[in-house]
């Protein structure tokens, strides 16, 4: 008889679960890893050894940073746990499989369970590399979605004005809530086929950085423009920024006033211009100048909000784009320096703000993502927002999560 | 009015048919299209709440009416029924002065200096004379009670208007829905003509502010003064003031009414004295007035320094809160950027309240100490609790070391 009473279907089913139910749905899509690099098993491994001295320290008495420690440890020991027992239960399967000795029976059964563990085993992997893989800083906030017209003249006006409604459609099917903070066009409708200047769509929910990130970046378009009279087909380009949303009250705040965080402006260094009616002012004019111009002077970056009639909106609305922008770009700095750390020990591809995304040509009725190398055919599907817009920013949060395991496996080879 | 370039307005139609209309009131086209945005989505929200209740609305012809009303002149704020005041939504009617932006940042900027003030009384009185849409006391009691949890507010506005005062009482109520301080101190407003001596004969019709508070059973004495009475001379009523202000806004909130041998000037000026009698009859420790011009600030604050009762006067910019080097003007300090807009004095435990330091507004009194001899404060007052003046003034002089001309400390 069987030596083990080996893997039962109730054990196969746990394996399967998902860990992280939240990320899950965000970071370990479609990520094509079928085995984990030996870099990260090792990673993984030297993890639950130093898990293991904690847990043995921390039975002597209360230690808060070994508990901390221990805390974000836990799941990637969890995840290792669930890796080591499915890869276990292949290795078994296989074996069982392979012995001459198995009677017919018992090997039909068990390459029957052999092709689902494997599917578990792969799940797992999945599991254990993103509970290694550093959560994004911004993930975990809402974020502000900036469309801008890029190379294309009035045609690139136009397909902003598309993306924008792409975007703001698949909000809506997805149950994401939304804000619009700012809509610069000539006459102040949102209609299909009027130039867009700028827009920004701020989407409240929680994590929904982590959702868009994918899609910053250029974005191009290939079609033959309404104006066009001699059918030619034109290639414009709108850029697309995506800008941790830190409104008041958000998750983010309470870093407002700590000098160390991406999120701390010094009031000092910003300047406050506001509009103001020309001329005698107070009762001598009743037309009001809501717009409000913030610079900060380190950076010279510059915002200006004029939408609402109150200038008390306005200036709210200025000061958490302001802090976003900045925000952003601290860490994209940051991620650069890291970035050309690594690519020193190996060649990490990089795709930085200025970059071509993705293509959407109209006249193949196609949409490609130049990261991910996902083709989809369905265009109209992915303007309106749908699934297959779903699908592709699916493959490139894939590929994303693909790029955060090579540089993690070029920091441990660099500090080695 | 300079008329506006055929290219431009040929400009505007090619964004927008309704733009050109909106040119003429706005006079540029970034300013227009804000407007116009602002007016569809108005449109748009008096559609949503017609189909509310089940009513259809032809959304092109209500936009195409205002439109063609505001290129006519008529106020924006009155087209939408609101104006911003801080980050308050204040309603407005015709009859009633539109809030000014100005007057929301001086107010502001005065509740910005309580907030943290020491030893505030714990009912804090603030009486706002010539109310007009009740902004003022709503925008303090806002503001304060966002940041004070210690302080009863107790605020009256005052006006003569009826129109004013049903509106000041609508904004009223209109703001105490969904807030959570209502039961908290309270906001009023009464009918009284603040011109009015109250030791003349009472005459038929208005009352004055004294008799008014009796009368209502108010309280006599108040902490705080504010006022933006009608500044605006007869002459500058018709040179400086933007048309659609002339043509839509009450000219009883502008101009002062025309006395018997008052020249010009001082019929634009024909509040302040009085203003600054009942700041002493109700021995306000505060006094904030908004007024037209650097000038009259001038001849505000020289007023108010001879009136001999406050231990210091300093002028407002439109943005007092903006960091820069305060000017000095006539020995009066200029705080701010933009045009003077208003006159701030304060005495006594006001000093405290508004974190200033005890210092003598006068030049006078600087000779004085040089002398180091008795003399006359303010020409020939009597100022109630002049020693401890005097204690700050010597203070100074140690600090500083004679022979530094004293400058006025914020
Ligand atoms: C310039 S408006 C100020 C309104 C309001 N405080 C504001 O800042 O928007 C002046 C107000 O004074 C009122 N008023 C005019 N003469 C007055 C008088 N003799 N006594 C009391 N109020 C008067 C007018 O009705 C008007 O509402």
């Amino acid at each position: 008889m069987l030596a083990t009473p080996w893997i039962c279907r109730s054990c196969l089913s746990r394996i399967a679960r998902p860990l992280f139910r939240r990320h899950i749905r965000f970071q370990t899509t479609g990520a094509h890893t079928k085995s984990i690099p030996p870099a990260l098993l090792t990673r993984a491994r030297d993890i639950a050894s130093a898990h293991q001295q904690l847990t043995d320290k921390l039975s002597d008495g209360f230690d808060t940073r070994a508990a901390k420690k221990l805390g974000e440890y836990s799941p990637i020991v969890n995840a290792l746990g669930e890796w080591d027992k499915a890869n276990e239960s292949v290795t078994e399967l296989t074996s069982l499989i392979h012995d001459s000795a198995t009677d017919a029976e018992l090997r039909s059964l068990a390459s029957d369970d052999l092709s689902e563990t494997r599917t578990q085993l792969a799940k797992a992997s999945q599991s254990l590399i993103t509970s290694l893989v550093p959560v994004h800083p911004f993930a975990h906030l809402p974020c502000l979605l900036e469309i801008r017209p890029g190379a294309g003249g009035s045609e690139a006006a136009i397909f902003a004005g598309d993306l924008f409604r792409m975007y703001q459609a698949f909000c809506n099917r997805n149950g994401f809530r939304t804000n619009l903070v700012k809509y610069e066009n000539v006459n102040g409708t949102t209609e299909a086929g009027v130039p867009l200047s700028e827009a920004i769509l701020e989407v409240e929910n929680d994590n929904a950085y982590g959702v868009f990130r994918s899609e910053a970046g250029v974005h191009r378009v290939q079609r033959v423009p309404a104006t066009e009279t001699k059918g030619r087909t034109h290639t414009s380009a709108v850029s697309v920024h995506v800008l941790p949303s830190l409104q008041e009250n958000s998750a983010a705040e309470q870093d407002f006033d700590d000098p160390e965080s991406d999120y701390y402006i010094d009031l000092k260094e910003v300047k406050l211009e506001v509009m103001r009616a020309s001329g005698a002012g107070g009762q001598h004019v009743n037309k009001t100048e809501s717009a409000v111009r913030l610079t900060h002077i380190p950076t010279n970056t510059v915002v200006s909000m004029q939408d609402s009639r109150s200038q008390h909106k306005n200036k709210e609305k200025a000061w958490a784009l302001l802090r976003a922008r900045i925000a952003q770009s601290r860490r994209e700095k940051r991620e650069e320096e890291m970035a050309n750390m690594r690519r020193s020990v190996i060649g990490v591809a990089k795709m930085g703000r200025g970059d071509k995304v993705r293509t959407y040509n109209w006249g193949q009725q196609r949409v490609t993502d130049h990261r991910s190398g996902t083709t989809v055919h369905d265009l109209d599907d992915v303007m309106e927002g749908g699934q297959t817009l779903e699908n592709v920013m699916e493959s490139v949060r894939g590929w994303l999560m693909e790029r955060d395991v090579e540089a993690l496996i070029a920091d441990d080879d660099g500090t080695k | 009015m300079p008329r506006i370039p055929t290219a431009l307005v040929r400009k505007a139609h090619a964004i927008d048919a309704f733009l050109p209309a909106l040119l003429a009131p706005c006079r540029d086209m970034h300013a227009a299209q804000n407007e116009l945005r602002w007016l569809r989505e108005h449109v748009d929200k008096v559609a949503k709440a017609r189909r509310a209740r089940g009513d259809v609305l032809a959304k092109g012809a209500l936009l195409q009416k205002l439109v063609k009303q505001r290129a006519s002149g008529k106020p924006l704020q009155y087209l939408l029924g609101t104006e911003y005041f801080g980050n308050l939504v204040i309603g407005c009617r015709p009859g009633v002065l539109i809030p000014r932006a100005d007057t929301a940042a001086s107010i502001t900027h005065l509740v910005g200096l309580l907030r943290n003030a020491q030893s505030i009384p714990p009912e804090l009185r603030i009486l706002d004379l010539c109310t007009g849409t009740g902004c003022i006391p709503l925008l303090v009691q806002h503001e304060l009670y966002s940041a004070r949890k210690d302080v009863d507010l107790r605020v009256l506005g005052v006006d003569i208007s009826s129109k004013a005062l049903k509106l000041s009482n609508d904004n009223l109520q209109r703001l105490r829905k969904g807030r959570n301080y209502v039961d908290r101190g309270k906001v009023q407003f009464i009918k009284a003509d603040v011109l009015i001596d109250p030791f003349t004969d009472q005459m038929e019709g208005s009352m004055s502010l004294k008799a008014a508070l009796n009368y209502k059973s108010q309280p006599p004495f108040w902490d705080i003064l504010i006022s933006n009475p009608p500044y605006i001379s007869p002459s500058a009523y018709w040179k400086t003031t933007a048309r659609s202000v002339r043509g839509f806004e009450p000219k009883l909130a502008l101009v002062p009414p025309p006395t018997a041998k008052k020249n010009d000037t001082e019929q634009g000026d024909m509040f302040y004295p009085r203003l600054l009698e009942i700041a002493r009859d109700v021995e306000a420790k505060v006094v904030l007035l908004e007024v037209a011009d650097v000038e009259q600030a001038l001849r505000v604050a020289q007023h108010a320094r001879h009136l001999g009762i406050f231990d210091g006067v300093e002028i407002w910019r439109e943005q007092p809160d903006a960091s820069t080097e305060d000017a000095i003007e006539d020995d009066f300090a200029i705080v701010g950027n933009g045009n003077a807009r208003s006159v701030l004095c304060w005495r006594g435990a006001g000093t405290l309240w508004l974190g200033k330091s005890a210092t003598i507004p006068q030049e006078d009194d600087a000779q004085c100490l040089f002398r180091a001899s008795e003399c006359h404060f303010y020409g020939g007052a009597v100022r109630p609790g002049g020693s401890s003046h005097l204690d700050a003034q010597f203070d100074r002089k140690a600090f500083f070391g004679f022979p530094e001309t004293p400058t006025l400390k914020r």
